[in-house]
């Protein structure tokens, strides 16, 4: 098939790509734009690797195809960052020890980042339903409750 | 909520005066990892790059009778395809799983590989797999192994013949070898026996008995990150291979073997492994770069997740029969055990660790403990986290709970009451050096869970439960480079693939025989043609072997800047130290040269010194075993035989602790892996041998909704050998999740499942209600 | 994946004259979160679609709005999100917003739709129950026109549906639930998330006193398609409201359902639950009807 322009906020830049349409958000995003951050775990939508945001909402970027995304804006964990700084959410996963191979780290933080957007106190419950679609096989999560948390404190504190 | 470590001392530890050790540190790679940076093999391409995409045979066991490509090959972007007649030469053993490509007469397993696809383009690849045809003639198919060991039961496959174990000893290093296959042709691959003393005088003696079979599934690694390799193979003859991998060195030297290629033409990168957990050993490699040879150009091959679940390498199932007698008073007085292991259709299965620790948590006089590794028509199997010793102690630990409950004694009194110490004799003969079960069990006493569970069990429907759980450790030798750069500061290389942290300890280590701040050290592990050796990162024994290397490394790099000092300092090495980052006189410490000093000294032109780097290479003879206690708060609902887990604890001895922050970590990712093996994961396959659910919905790992915040308590006892007394951490948490659970289960509704996981319906079973 | 053509039309009229020229070679995309797998795993129902019309510009599908006259109007391409958290679901029709709340993560939650959940037509899916409970109408649009079906003859079997290969589902309608009901929805599942039911309840109990004036149960994962279990209905009909009567309809549901048994879960496991589930939710069913609305 031929390819189909689309075009996409990504991270805050409009992007113009040439997709087909048998590609997958995810893939587009890492082979097209070459942002290798988001990670292709299991690519059914199972395990959460590939967690992006489109027009505010977190989605499994395996499953969205190329051409769905025209017109929306995405951010990926590349996107979390600025000015050279990590986002408070990123340096509480690094503080907290909330990592270890950091294979499902892009996805979770986006996801936890995603979390705190919509409700900057969340509870341990809320967290840990909130980040269910993000399946760790490191780390048993714990840290990254209380990465979670501290970031959630950092932020309040210092809104 | 954040957890509290309560650090608790063993004998004669020093957790003072450390100025990096023992401190709790961030990982060095963390921003990386945190931004999306950190590259993982298939984050990599590079000009000319091939995808591959592979054929599985459809067939648990079968003839292959033809393989006709011509489709495959006409369709537009297929630049390749490859069966077992288009593979350059290499060095095939049948007899390992590694050993052999592709094969060309007999399908051994159901996903065995048969044939590769290569084009630029990943879905074309995908999409003319479809098309090769290749017929089989079926074959019988062996998938039990209890029924396989049966004299009149089919073979799975020809005889074996040099059975390459040099895998399985990287992650557990004991002083005894199985038997391997003798005589007439068997599906047994492997066997041992143990004893000691006489079991019917010990049965004879025992005021109870239980006599039961334990059952624990298939369960896989599911790292995140599927196996993950490019390789390729130019014009130069070198032969590059990037790929996510706990084990370079072993790979260079498979290859090395297979292709007929010296060592030193061979470079392997370890790729930053999105989880390994022993099931990233040597698996992909030898294929790809055989696909490189063959086309030369280099190749990506990226296992779906599918591919990674129905062909890597699991972890054995077991059946195990274990009958266990027990004095009135306490005392274990006789233990009878037989293990089965599925090995699949290839030798692999890590049985010796398991047939150890079954009988090596307490001391017992009486003891008869076989083991068979056994091959059927499946995926062969590799290691998970301490391979082989969940599933023994899922029995021992059953046992140990079931025979206090008989006779009215507490738990963990009956634990204690016989546990293993230093000195005592494993089943192998081997002796114990120091160990930290005593004082797990201790430790464990006084976590959350332990101390309000009486409250818990008063509540319907609740209970706790513990067990312990250990590792052996495995041994390797190991190595370490320490440079002193131009400005003073510290870069150190390493051939251990970081996995769990390490490097951040290395760091550690070397900042403190170096008494500078951690920012002054750098640490990386280079490949196999830029860092000297090290063992396999598995085993848990990076710290331990390498950790050792390192430190000797940085003393070595200390004592040469003392020497280089004497002359300026006008004093003997003996008088020196380092603080302050420089080397000064004892006692005087304006009397000093700075690190950097020495960079300039050793680097400028004319420089007075020779370049300052310290080298430390190490063997490892002594295993330092780690084990660890866990109880567990549980919640069952008695119609539907769901579990809920409310709390878990975990505590473990780690010698000493690098840093307790990755220790930690270790501790509750391995403990999460045994909870999921306890209620939730399996493989299940078909009558035909066929995975039924290779992918993450059906293979359940466990979601933060199903996993509380883990408790740990970190224990001291110090290791002979292992730097500043640790030993081995990383595989221990993981062996008595099953137990632990199942006897949380027992103490909440009086129901035993004697099959791993346990799942709602086997437990509504058990409690006669369906 | 194999390639195929990809569409995304404006108008559902657009939508469904793209399906009539493909004349049966076309699927319709909304969320992904079902069809996208299926072709990935090439384990469609169908053949590999060589036109693929996503929904995904056909603002008309979207919208959750409720009238006290028309109840509950829902687009279908709603994502689940969009239902589990709008106030009117939540607050009179709690069964279908916790159908689709649970139906997976957060992500898949924020893609997939309830048209996609219908159409997919798993016996599992988790909007079915509660749809069924509620006497949801379903909208079809296709080039002849509008028709409206009562959602329990839109699952004709496992991944089949009344709609023709040119139709699309475009509303579902469910009526205002009678003064003094309470429903609920759930499901078994061997993980707190992540999993397709093993089985899953939807129960509506409209209550006059401890009267059931009017009782409906649905079930899901326990037949070739979600159903209601009418039998447990029948023996709901006019009872007294209490545990002996749930008991006994519970019994019934197990006789409305004919599980198999496959890699999640056996047939006598799934009876088994149908009659926990089933008592269980009744008596939470009655709670809620007496509680405040």
């Amino acid at each position: 098939m031929p390819k189909q322009l689309i075009s996409l906020t990504v991270n805050g830049r409009e992007r113009e790509v040439a997709v087909e349409p048998h590609w997958t958000l995810l893939e587009t995003v890492r082979e097209a734009l070459g942002l290798t951050g988001p990670k292709e775990g299991c690519g059914t939508g199972d395990c959460g690797a590939c967690t992006m945001v489109v027009d505010g909402r977190i989605v499994t970027s395996c499953l969205m195809l190329a051409p769905q995304a025209n017109g929306r804006d995405v951010t990926t964990i590349e996107g979390l960052q600025s000015n050279g700084s990590l986002d408070p959410v990123q340096q509480a996963f690094i503080d907290a020890g909330g990592l270890q191979c950091g294979f499902c780290i892009p996805g979770m933080i986006v996801a936890a980042r995603n979390l705190l957007d919509d409700n900057p106190s969340p509870t341990l419950d809320q967290i840990r339903e909130r980040l269910a679609g993000n399946l760790c096989r490191c780390t048993g999560y714990t840290k990254i409750y209380e990465a979670v948390e501290l970031a959630a404190q950092r932020i309040r504190g210092s809104a | 909520m954040a957890q509290d470590t309560k650090v608790r001392k063993g004998t004669g530890t020093d957790g003072n005066g450390h100025t990096a050790v023992g401190q709790r540190v961030t990982r060095l790679d963390g921003a990386a990892k945190v931004t999306g940076k950190t590259i993982y093999a298939d984050d990599m391409k590079m000009p000319g790059m091939l995808h591959a995409s592979i054929l599985y045979a459809p067939h648990a066991h079968a003839r292959i009778k033809s393989i006709d490509t011509a489709k495959a090959r006409a369709v537009p972007g297929v630049y390749a395809v490859i069966t077992a007649a288009d593979l350059p030469h290499y060095n095939r053993n049948d007899s390992n799983r590694q050993g052999l490509i592709f094969p060309d007469k007999e399908v051994l397993f159901h996903g065995q590989p048969i044939a590769a696809v290569l084009s630029e383009d990943p879905h074309i690849a995908e999409e003319a797999v479809e098309l090769i045809e290749a017929e089989f003639e079926p074959l019988p198919e062996v998938l039990d192994a209890v029924a396989a060991m049966e004299k009149d039961s089919p073979l799975v496959r020809q005889p074996l013949r040099d059975v390459d174990r040099s895998e399985a000893r990287g992650h557990a290093s004991v002083e005894t070898e199985e038997t391997e296959q003798q005589g007439e042709p068997s599906n047994i691959a492997s066997s041992v026996p143990f004893e000691r003393g006489d079991v019917a005088t010990g049965f004879a003696e025992a005021d109870v008995i239980i006599d039961r079979t334990w059952r624990s599934a298939m369960v896989h690694q599911s790292y995140i990150e599927p196996h993950s390799t490019i390789a390729d193979c130019d014009v130069s003859g070198e032969l590059r291979v990037w790929t996510s991998t706990q084990a370079p060195f072993h790979i260079r030297t498979e290859l090395s073997q297979a292709f007929g290629l010296p060592e030193n033409r061979i470079r392997i990168t370890a790729t930053e492994v999105g989880g390994g957990f022993g099931g990233k050993i040597y698996l992909t490699e030898l294929m790809v770069a055989a696909l490189a040879i063959a086309v030369r150009r280099p190749v990506k091959y990226i296992m779906s997740r599918k591919d990674d679940m129905i062909a890597a390498t699991p972890a054995p199932s077991a059946h195990i029969e274990l009958k266990t007698g027990m004095k009135r008073d306490g005392t274990l007085t006789a233990l009878r055990a037989r293990l089965i292991y599925d090995s699949g259709a290839f030798p692999g299965a890590d049985m010796l660790p398991g047939c150890i620790l079954i009988g090596g948590y307490y001391r017992c006089d009486n003891i008869d403990i076989k083991g068979y590794e056994v091959l059927t028509n499946k995926v062969s199997v590799g290691a998970l986290r301490a391979p082989g010793a969940h599933n023994a102690t899922f029995a021992i630990e059953s046992h140990m709970d079931m025979m206090a409950k008989e006779l009215g004694l507490d738990p963990l009194e009956v634990r204690l009451k016989n546990a293993v110490a230093e000195g005592d004799p494993m089943p192998n003969g081997q002796t114990y050096p120091a160990i930290g079960l005593r004082e797990c069990l201790e430790a464990i006493a006084g976590s959350d869970v332990w101390q309000r569970r009486r409250e818990v069990e008063a509540m319907p429907n609740r209970g706790v439960g513990l067990a312990v759980g250990g590792w052996l450790g495995g041994l390797q030798p190991a190595s370490a480079i320490v440079c002193l750069n131009a400005d003073g500061t510290v870069n150190v290389t390493v051939g251990s693939a970081d996995i769990t942290g390490t490097n951040t300890s290395f760091q550690q280590i070397t900042a403190e025989v170096l008494n500078v701040p951690l920012d002054m050290v750098n640490v990386e592990t280079g490949d196999t043609k830029t860092a000297p050796y090290a063992g396999m990162s598995a085993g848990s024994k990076t710290v331990y072997t390498v950790g050792r290397a390192v430190k000797k490394a940085a003393e070595d790099l200390r004592q040469q800047m003392f020497e280089l000092a004497m002359k300026r300092l006008e004093v003997e090495p003996e008088d020196m130290e380092v603080a302050n980052c420089q080397v000064q006189v004892k006692g005087a410490p304006d009397r000093a040269m700075t690190f950097k000093r020495f960079g300039k000294l050793s680097t400028n032109f004319g420089a007075p010194f020779p370049v300052i780097v310290g080298r430390g290479a190490i063997t490892a003879r002594k295993i330092a075993p780690g084990f660890s206690a866990q109880a567990a708060d549980v919640e069952v609902d008695p119609d539907t035989g769901d579990v809920t887990l409310h709390g878990y604890a975990i505590a473990q001895d780690a010698g000493f602790a690098i840093n307790p922050l990755s220790v930690e970590g270790q501790m509750q990712g391995g403990a999460s892996q045994g909870i999921g093996i306890a209620l939730w994961e399996e493989m299940q396959y078909d009558e035909h041998g066929r995975l039924l659910n290779p992918n993450l919905l059906d293979y359940r790992l466990p979601t933060s909704r199903d996993l509380p915040p883990i408790e740990t308590i970190i224990v001291e006892v110090p290791s002979e050998e292992g730097p500043f007394g640790a030993r081995i951490v990383g595989e221990p948490s993981i062996v008595a999740g099953a137990a632990a659970i199942g006897n949380a289960i027992d103490n909440a509704v009086g129901a035993r499942v004697d099959e791993a996981p346990i799942t709602p319906e086997r437990l509504l079973r058990s409690m006669g209600k369906l | 994946m194999r390639t195929f053509e990809y569409k995304a039309p404006e108008t559902i009229d657009e939508a469904v004259g793209l399906l009539k020229e493909a004349g049966g070679s076309a699927r319709l995309l909304a969320g992904g979160t079902d069809l996208v797998v299926q072709m990935k795993e090439r384990a469609t129902r169908f053949p590999y679609p060589g036109t693929i019309v996503s929904l995904d510009r056909v603002s008309e599908l979207r919208g959750v709005d409720f009238s006290d006259a028309g109840g509950l109007r829902i687009g279908a391409g709603a994502t689940m999100t969009d239902v589990a958290t709008h106030p009117a679901a939540r607050e009179r029709y709690a069964a279908l917003a916790e159908g689709a709340g649970v139906v997976g993560s957060l992500q898949t939650m924020n893609m997939a739709t309830i048209g996609g959940n219908v159409c997919n037509a798993a016996p599992s899916a988790d909007t079915a129950p509660p749809l069924l409970v509620y006497e949801a109408e379903a909208v079809i649009v296709g080039p002849n026109g509008r028709r409206t079906l009562p959602i329990a003859e839109f699952f004709r079997g496992p991944g089949e549906t009344a709609l023709a290969p040119d139709e699309l589902l475009a509303e579902l309608r469910l009526p205002v639930p009678p003064a003094g009901t309470g429903a609920v929805y759930q499901r078994n599942t061997p993980r707190k998330q992540m999993d397709i039911a093993v089985v899953g309840v939807a129960v509506a109990l409209t209550l006059s006193g401890d009267a059931i004036e009017r009782a409906r149960v649905a079930l899901g994962a326990v037949a070739p398609t979600p159903l209601r279990a009418r039998g447990a209905e029948a023996a709901l009909q006019d009872q007294t409201a209490n545990d002996e009567t749930f008991a006994k309809a519970a019994e019934a549901a197990v006789q409305d359902s004919s599980p198999i048994t496959d890699i999640r879960a056996s047939a006598e496991y799934r009876r088994h639950l149908v009659s926990v589930m089933t008592a269980r939710l009744l008596a939470e069913a009655a709670n809620r009807a007496k509680g405040p609305a």
